[in-house]
Order: structure tokens, then sequence, then C-alpha cells
């Protein structure tokens, strides 16, 4: 809005430019709005995707007074109590198959997340209270969404990372926690964002067994603020709410070339009964990879419309709205608004002849792995793999200079990993290269015991022709108070997974033609850099064992017992007067075998030997007098130990 | 006269708000799995089944503090995700659409446990994980897990000893954050546990006596494990007889516990309570049943607050008198509150504002009592302004 100084205006000016400028200046944003869109999408390996999208977008207004209509109130008071300029959540279980389920499009390049929680946010506050904020907004958001983000609010579980998580990250914080659970607690708040929850609309489809019966389901929650640019307003609220489910359908046919037919009662066990009433827009998009590209500028292009989406190889059971023609896909628009309790919406798809696809690869398959062994060193390695269709992409274009391919590594280390950056090797093609011709530029923030973790930003340069890449980091791990481990520590710990980015490389879909506005189009039809998730790594530490001291307790007891026992026995045994007993025992049995070597030698005729029992008595005393002496010896030194140490 | 009349109004009110009369006005429950790993499943299903009971008997589930040890619903090795079953029928889901859990995993610790009860939270710590009762709360606290003589094991790592349970109940009575407190135990041993309580309103039943185990009802061939303990077990075929409006004393749930098919003793400890068993039904702590009065006068008392202090003061003790055993019906049968109450209540206040309510009856000009009582006040005002100046 334009600024009046006061006094060159009337007043009267100003106050109507105020009344009436403001709904022109903003246009169509100042009411609250809500759509809701759902994306499914076959998967070459007989999955099939499901991407649901809700957006809810609060317009600016003056921060004193502020009605919401559509937008979830618990969100706008979190945005305006820790100042949060952009926040993204993600709760996610299962691993995003980069290989198979497509690694270069924008779905998955903003979709996927890394195992557990991941949180990072912005703020716009001073510096110094960047961290007082982020700690109360994960204890917020931990009451919120019903998990434990609150563990991130210790420094040594988040990080401010400079350039390497996102170009711009000035007053950044980010965390992750690998081996949070993921399951409906999490869903359910998340869903009461929405103003129709999952009593209408798309949401509806949402049956918690089906979603979480899937083979990645990732849960994410994206805010920004729009700046207004105007004084005495409020900056508007955008927020994303989106749910990536892989699912796989139940493929009744026995025919293993045929993909799986399905429909969304079968993929959810559930259809959808038209719009959510306070939803602007409310679309179901398919989109299809790999079909003949069709030209559309045909005779009777009703005709050919009809047989894109009722052909010999597919069959959808709904006629589309509209078709989009994308460079590689077709997207069938449904537009739900117009389905109700008596003529639900139940799409299928069902195939006919075989068809195969590849889906878009990022430009290298990146994986990461422990190497070492035992419990004191081990080694990190990420692996970097040139994948099939960037090695077409890149031969082709070959002719102009030296082609490189950016890639950034953004790692966060927990303290008791201690990586020494300064083993840092990189191989090529399995050959050994120094480090300076490869990285580029590397950003290290050493980690502190017990206060903060490690951060490693590295930005890599490689050459095309190279078929793969390795870079390996040795680390101490390091110890932990008796009080730090969890209940389960045998299991190991987590390192969270680094991330993968590829700045010059960007995906999105481009549309033949002029598509709605609807936000879940214009997001996939935006520029995102190219980005993937490693695993996440489990490190064995030393955990505490108390078999140990039991081990130790047994031993020192059995020795104990040892000396002790042999040490009384020689003082208190009288070896004289045993042998003594002994001889009279061996008397009184010897008169008995006597009179019995006596019979059995009448009976053989031989003489009686004579049983020589002379016991050397002398021998036996001074070897006595030896032991005492002995004994004596060690008592006495005992002494001069116990009483002069 | 009036002044006296005035001053033994403004006693009472004090008086009553010191806590001898508190009345029931909400209803808490903390519910604690405290057993990590899949064998453990069956606490969890506990819990779980708990907690269904007390929702579906009223409690909100914010007032709910749910402290889940371990993710059984989305565990890998839970044949049905997202799904806890507490019988082998897996009729009921108890992982339904709408569970909130606010402790989970490493946050069920012995310490977050003591935090909980006893209020002693960071200030970050968001209101939906605090135990935010007052002295008007009847709280239910269920534990399960594995425990032995005086201790209860938490994620087979920590301890919750007698000795820290009794300190904490204490700490929270003298915070005033319960009138009563119903503690149930369901571990081996479980009788142990309250060997050291001593705070007043508390009631305990345990599921074992001393060196007597708590055993697991039935293995579920699906699931793989033992889906529910025998206790918690016939402690809900118990509530699930019941509905909100059921009228169940707490000794009839205590008589319906058998040692034969519990294979071990149920345990009460009774004696630091004092109403008799007989009379309290278990929706006072298994429930949330708010009596709702019925006054006409309710709007007139707030308009006319500022010009007739008496009558709304009057008005006001008289919502605050409480019987706890009366059904909803009777209270909406009766339209002389008055007297019910009166009856009821063996409040030694009560006779004197009887006295003093009979006596404003009496007297023809209200008006100028009114504003006698105005201008006293004035008086009085005037007058604590002089002394503290």
């Amino acid at each position: 809005m334009a600024r009046f100084s006061p006094g060159s205006l009337p007043v009267l000016v100003l106050f109507f430019s105020r009344i009436f400028l403001v709904p022109i200046a903003l246009g169509s944003a100042d009411v609250e709005e809500f759509s809701e869109e759902l994306l499914l999408k076959p998967l070459s390996d007989r999955k099939v995707l499901a991407h649901f999208h809700f957006e809810s977008q609060a317009p600016p207004s003056n921060s004193h007074g502020r009605h919401h209509h559509l937008f979830p109130k618990a969100i706008s008071q979190l945005v305006q109590k820790f100042r949060v300029k952009e926040m993204e959540l993600s709760f996610t279980q299962g691993r995003w198959n980069y290989e198979r389920w497509g690694g270069f499009d924008p779905l998955s390049s903003m979709n996927t997340k890394p195992v557990g929680v991941e949180l990072w946010a912005m703020f716009d506050v001073p510096l110094s209270e960047v961290d007082a904020s982020w700690k109360n907004l994960t204890h917020s958001l931990s009451g919120l969404f019903c998990a434990s983000i609150n563990f991130l609010e210790s420094s040594t579980s988040y990080a401010s990372p400079t350039w390497g998580f996102r170009p711009n990250s000035d007053k950044l914080r980010y965390g992750s926690l690998p081996c949070e659970a993921v399951c409906t607690e999490n869903l359910t708040p998340w869903l009461k964002l929405l103003p129709c929850r999952d009593k209408d609309g798309i949401s509806a489809l949402m049956d918690r067994p089906s979603i979480y019966r899937g083979f990645y389901h990732s849960q994410r929650l994206h805010l920004f603020t729009v700046d207004s640019g105007q004084e005495g307003l409020d900056s508007g609220i955008v927020l994303e709410q989106t749910l990536t489910v892989v699912l796989r359908p139940d493929s009744g046919s026995s025919k293993k070339q045929i993909q799986p037919s399905w429909t969304l009662s079968s993929l959810f066990g559930r259809k959808i009964f038209g719009s959510c009433v306070l939803a602007k827009s409310s679309n179901v998009y398919l989109q299809l990879e790999g079909l003949p590209v069709h030209e559309l500028k045909s005779v009777d292009q009703e005709l050919e419309t009809n047989g894109l989406w009722k052909n010999a190889g597919f069959e959808l059971s709904i006629e589309p709205d509209r078709v989009l023609q994308e460079t590689n896909s077709f997207l069938f628009e449904f537009d739900i608004g117009e389905y109700n309790d008596s003529k639900p919406f139940d799409l299928g798809l069902t195939w006919k002849l075989p068809l195969k696809w590849s889906c878009g690869q990022a430009p290298l398959h990146a994986s990461r792995f422990l190497m070492g062994s035992g419990n004191e060193r081990g080694a990190i390695a990420i692996s970097l793999k040139l994948t099939e269709t960037y090695e077409k992409f890149s031969g082709g274009d070959l002719g102009d200079g030296p082609c490189t391919l950016q890639a950034n590594i953004f790692q966060v280390f927990p303290w008791y990993i201690k990586v020494y950056y300064h083993t840092l090797q990189v191989f090529m093609d399995q050959q050994q290269r120094t480090v300076s011709e490869v990285v580029k530029n590397i950003t290290v923030s050493p980690s502190t015991d017990k206060t903060s973790p490690g951060v490693m930003e590295m930005m890599l340069e490689l050459p095309c022709r190279m078929k793969s890449a390795a870079l390996s980091l040795e680390f101490d791990k390091g110890f932990l108070h008796i009080d730090e481990y969890p209940p389960d520590a045998n299991q190991g710990f987590d390192i969270p997974s680094a991330l993968i980015s590829f700045p010059n490389h960007h995906a999105r879909l481009v549309f033949h033609e002029e598509t709605s506005n609807s936000p879940l189009l214009s997001k996939l039809k935006e520029k995102s850099p190219v980005r993937s998730y490693t695993e996440i790594l489990l490190v064995p530490l030393t955990t505490p064992d108390f078999s140990m001291p039991y081990n130790v307790i047994t031993i020192t007891c059995t020795v104990f017992a040892l000396y002790f026992g042999s040490l009384l026995n020689v003082l208190r045994r009288r070896v004289g007067e045993e042998e003594r007993l002994l001889k009279s025992k061996g008397n009184k049995q010897g008169k008995l075998l006597q009179l019995l070597s006596r019979i059995s030698a009448k009976i053989r005729g031989r003489p009686v030997e004579s049983s020589s029992s002379e016991a050397s008595s002398s021998v036996m005393s001074s070897n006595f007098l030896l032991k005492v002496m002995l004994v004596a010896g060690i008592a006495a030194t005992w002494q001069y130990f116990s009483t002069y140490m | 006269m009036k002044i006296l009349i005035f001053l033994a109004l403004l006693c009472y009110l004090f008086a009553c708000s010191s806590g001898e009369t508190t009345i029931h006005t909400n209803n808490w429950a903390v519910l604690v799995c405290t057993s990590r790993f899949w064998f453990n499943y069956r606490h969890m299903a506990n819990t779980l089944s708990l907690y269904r009971t007390v929702k579906r008997l009223g409690i909100p589930d914010e007032r709910i503090i749910l402290m889940l040890a371990d993710d059984m619903a989305c565990n890998a090795r839970n044949e049905y995700p997202a799904q806890v079953f507490n019988n082998e029928n897996h009729r009921l889901n108890l992982y339904g659409d709408n569970v909130e859990v606010d402790y989970r995993g490493y946050e069920v610790t012995v310490e977050n446990f003591l935090r909980v009860l006893t209020g002693r939270h960071e200030n970050a710590v968001p209101r939906s994980k605090r135990l935010l009762s007052d002295e008007g709360s009847h709280i239910l606290l269920y534990m399960t897990g594995h425990g032995g003589d005086e201790f209860l094991k938490f994620q087979d790592a920590e301890e919750l000893q007698s000795h820290d349970l009794a300190d904490a109940v204490k700490q929270m009575k003298e915070k005033r954050r319960f009138k009563e407190l119903l503690i149930m135990v369901d571990t081996c041993q479980a009788a142990t546990l309250f060997n050291q309580l001593q705070s007043p309103g508390v009631l305990a039943i345990g599921s074992s006596l001393k060196g007597e185990n708590s055993y697991s009802h039935h293995l579920d061939s699906d699931v793989g494990v033992s889906v529910v303990d025998r206790f918690t077990f016939y402690t809900l075929a118990f509530f699930e007889r019941l509905n909100i409006y059921d009228n169940a004393s707490l000794s009839s749930l205590f008589s319906s516990y058998d040692p034969r098919l519990l294979m071990s003793t149920a345990y009460y400890r009774t004696d630091l309570y004092q109403p008799h068993l007989e009379k309290v039904p278990v929706t006072n702590f298994f429930g949330s049943v708010m009596e709702t009065i019925h006054t006409d006068s309710t709007y007139k008392a707030f308009s006319g607050r500022i010009s007739d202090k008496i009558n709304s003061d009057t008005l006001f003790s008289q919502r605050s008198q409480h019987g706890n055993s009366e059904t909803l019906d009777n209270v909406e049968a009766s339209n002389e509150i008055h007297e019910l109450k009166t009856e009821k209540k063996q409040c030694p206040y009560t006779q004197m504002r009887r006295d003093l309510h009979e006596r404003l009856e009496k007297l023809a000009d209200v008006d100028t009592v009114v504003n006698l009582g105005i201008v006293t006040m004035l008086l009085l005002v005037a007058a604590s302004t002089c002394l503290l100046t």
C-alpha cells in the first residue's frame, strides 16, 4: 500500500485509502482459503503413491484481533507467539525408494523425508533469542502433535546450518529424531487442523490401518508467513499439510506382467463422499507415467480425449474432467465437488496390457554405511553412484568444456560420534583423490561433548565422466554418562540421515497447457532443487553391562576363598596327629588285612609279605616346620606392610 | 447487629475457601504403562483399555495424561498396524482414531512421572502434558508394568519405589492437587507399593499381595503375545456393563474380584479414605459425572451482584453446596434446593447460614439492609485504608 504523508493529503483520503485500498491491494487473498487435493500415481514396482495436499491460507490482519474461520487457531498462535517465519515438521516411517519410486520429480524432492521426526524452523527474532524460541517451539509442538519433539530442545540435538541445508538459512534451526515412532496419535492432531477433519472431503479416505499398512508414509506440515508489506498489519500465513503414502494394492490377478488394478476403496477401504464444503477447491489427480505421448491436436478431439482414459491399455472407471499433458506423463483431473453420499467417488484404474516405465532418477544415488568394528572407533562412508538416466543425459552434452556435477552434503553428527574431519578421504572410481580436487567448499562445526552436535556442510564438484565416488570419515565413539543411556541402549544409537542436494538440478512438472490455479499443481510446477536423504545409521556404543561387575566380584571371591582356605588349612591342620590317626586306623584295619592275607597266602602256599609301613616321621616333621615358618613369614610381612603402608 | 451478620458472612466465605469443605469439581486420570518392548504388549493394552473406559465414562482427553513407554500399534512386529487389541476376538480396536498420547517412548521416566504428579514442570511444557488438577479434583492413577516388593520398574531401566510414590502423593496433598485419589496398580506384588502412603483421601487397589504374581489373562496367537492382564481384564469386565449414569459403588467393584479367577488376591487400602465405599460410585474416579444444579435465579444473581451483595453471597454459597450421592433426576426434580441441601450436608456453617437466611426472609425492608450494608462496607474500606496509610 502506498504511504501517504498526512501533511500533504487530507486525513480523509488516508482514511478512505485505509478502507478501500487494502482489499484491492491484497486482491483475493483477504479471505481465508482452504483447498484439498489428492494426487494418485501408480509406481513402476506395482505400488501406488497417494499424495494428499491440504492448504490453508490466512490473510494478513491486524495483530490484535485475529479471528479465524478456517485457519487452525493453534497454528496461528504458534506463529505469533514464537515469531516463526517458516517451519517444516515431518513424521515419517519407511524409507523412500529413490530408485524405483523416483528421485527427480517434485514429489520426491519435496516430500520425501528422513525416518522419524524432522523439524526445522526460521525465526523472526533477534539472534540471541532464537534458541529460546526454538526450545519453546519444540515443547509446544510436542504437546500439539503427541510426539517427543521436546527432545530437540537440548542443545545436543539441534544444529544451526549455514548454507548446506537451505540457501539462505539465517536464524534457522534444524533437528531430527530418527528413532521417533510415528503412529495414529500423530496423525489425529494433524487432521484436527483441517476444517473438515477426517469427517468429510478427501481426508475422509484416511483409514488408519490402511495408511499405516503402507510401505512409506510421511506426514508433513509446512508453514510460512507472507509479508503484507504494510504497517499495522501482521503477515499472512500459508499452511501446507501433506501426507504421502505408498500402498500396495491387493493384486487379485495372478498375471505378473500386468500392473495391479485398484480402486480407491480397495486401497483405503473407504470412498470419497463429496468434497469438504469449506474447501475452495477439492480435486483428485491421477498421474500416469510412461504412456505413449499423444498429440492432442487431433481432428476429433472428443474421441482423442476419450481414448486417453479408456483405451486398450487401461481404463478409468470415471471420466476425468480434464486431461493435462506433462512432458512425460498425463494428469487426469477429477473435481469431486459434484459427488455426494448417494453417488460416492470411487476412482478405479484397470490395467489391460502390461506397461513398463522407469522413473526419473536423481543424478547420483547416495547411500551411506558404517565401517570398522569394535566399540572404540569406526568410519562413515558415503557412496555416490551415477544413475543410469543421468549417464545418458550427461553423455549427450559433453562437447562444451569440463562438465561438472555439483552436490551438497549436509550431515549432523551426534556428539558421541567424534568425527575427525582431517581423515576425510575421497575416492573416485575406486581411486583416491586429493580432497581439494573434489571438495570445493566445506564448513564444519565440530561437536562439543554433551553440548552441541557436529555439523558438516560440504560442496562437491564431481566430473560427469566418473561412475562412482565415495567419501569416508573416521570417528571415535564417545562414552555416555550412565544417566544418558536410553533404556534400550543395546539397540544402538542412530545417526540422522545425511541430506544430499543438487543445487543445479531442478525438478518440476512442465505442463503443455494452462492449468487451473490449484495449490498442488502450482507447487509441482515450482522449481525445486533435487534432494535426497540417505539411510539412518545405527551405531553400537559401549553400553553399561552389569554382568562385568558380577564377574569381577565372583572372580575376586574365588581368589580370596582359595587363599584364605589354604591358609586356614595350613595353620589349623595337624598333619602329625592325622598321620597318627591314620596309622592307628591302618593298624586296626591291618589286623584284618593281615588275617586275610595270611589266609590267602595259605591258600596260595606262599610266605606272608611283611607290609612295611614305616612312616618317615622325621622327614614329615621337618616339612611341617618349613610350612609353619613360611606361613609365619607371610604373616610377618603382612603385618609389616599393613602397619607401615 | 447487621454489621455482625455481614461479618459472619465474610467469615463464612473465607472459611469455605479454606479447603475443609471443598467439593468435587473435576476428574482427572493419569494412566501409565511403564513397560517397553514388544512382549509387554499386554501392559499397553491394559492402559489403553482403561483409557477407553474413562473416556467412555466422560473424562475428556485434556484431563487424561496417558503415558505409554513404547509404540506397539505401529511396531514393526504388529500384524495389525495402527491397532491394539485387548482380546483375541479383535472386536474392539483400542487404538482408534482419537488417541492422544501425552508422554511416550523415552519420555516415560520416573522423573517425568513424578513431575506430572507434583506439577513441577519447566515453563515451556505445554498444558496438555500437565496434570492441572486442583483441590476439588478426583484423580485416578492407573499404573501397570513389572514390579516387585515396594517398587515398579520403568522401561526396565529405572524403578519407582513406594517411598517415591508416597512422597509424591504427600506433596500433591500439600499442594492441594487433589481431593480424592484412587491408585490402581496392576503388577506383581502391587500391594507393597502402597505401604508408605500416608496422605488422607487416598484409596489404593493393587492386583496382588506381597509374594504373589499378577498373571496375564490370555494369549492371542495372531498377535503372538499375551494381550491383557487378569486384574485389568476383570476390571474391564466390570466396567463394560456400566454406563455413565450407573451408580455402582466402589465396594461392588472390589467385591467383583475373584481370587480364583485373578490367580492373585486383590488388595485394597482404605484406611486413608473416609467415605464409605458402599456409597461412593465408581464414576467418582473412573468417569466424570458432574452434577448440574438448575437454579432459576442464576442470571438475576449475576446482574444484581453489586446492588445486592448479600443475596449473591448466599446464592454463591448455595451453589457451592454439593452432595455426592444424588442422581441427576433427583436434583432436577427438586426446586427447593435449599432444603434438600441443608438436609444432606452437615456443614457447621450451614445451620448458621440457614438462620441468617430465615432472618433475612423475615425482614420487611430488604432495601434498607442492602443500603446499610453498602454503607458499612464503605466505612470498613475507609477504615482499612486509613489504618494502612
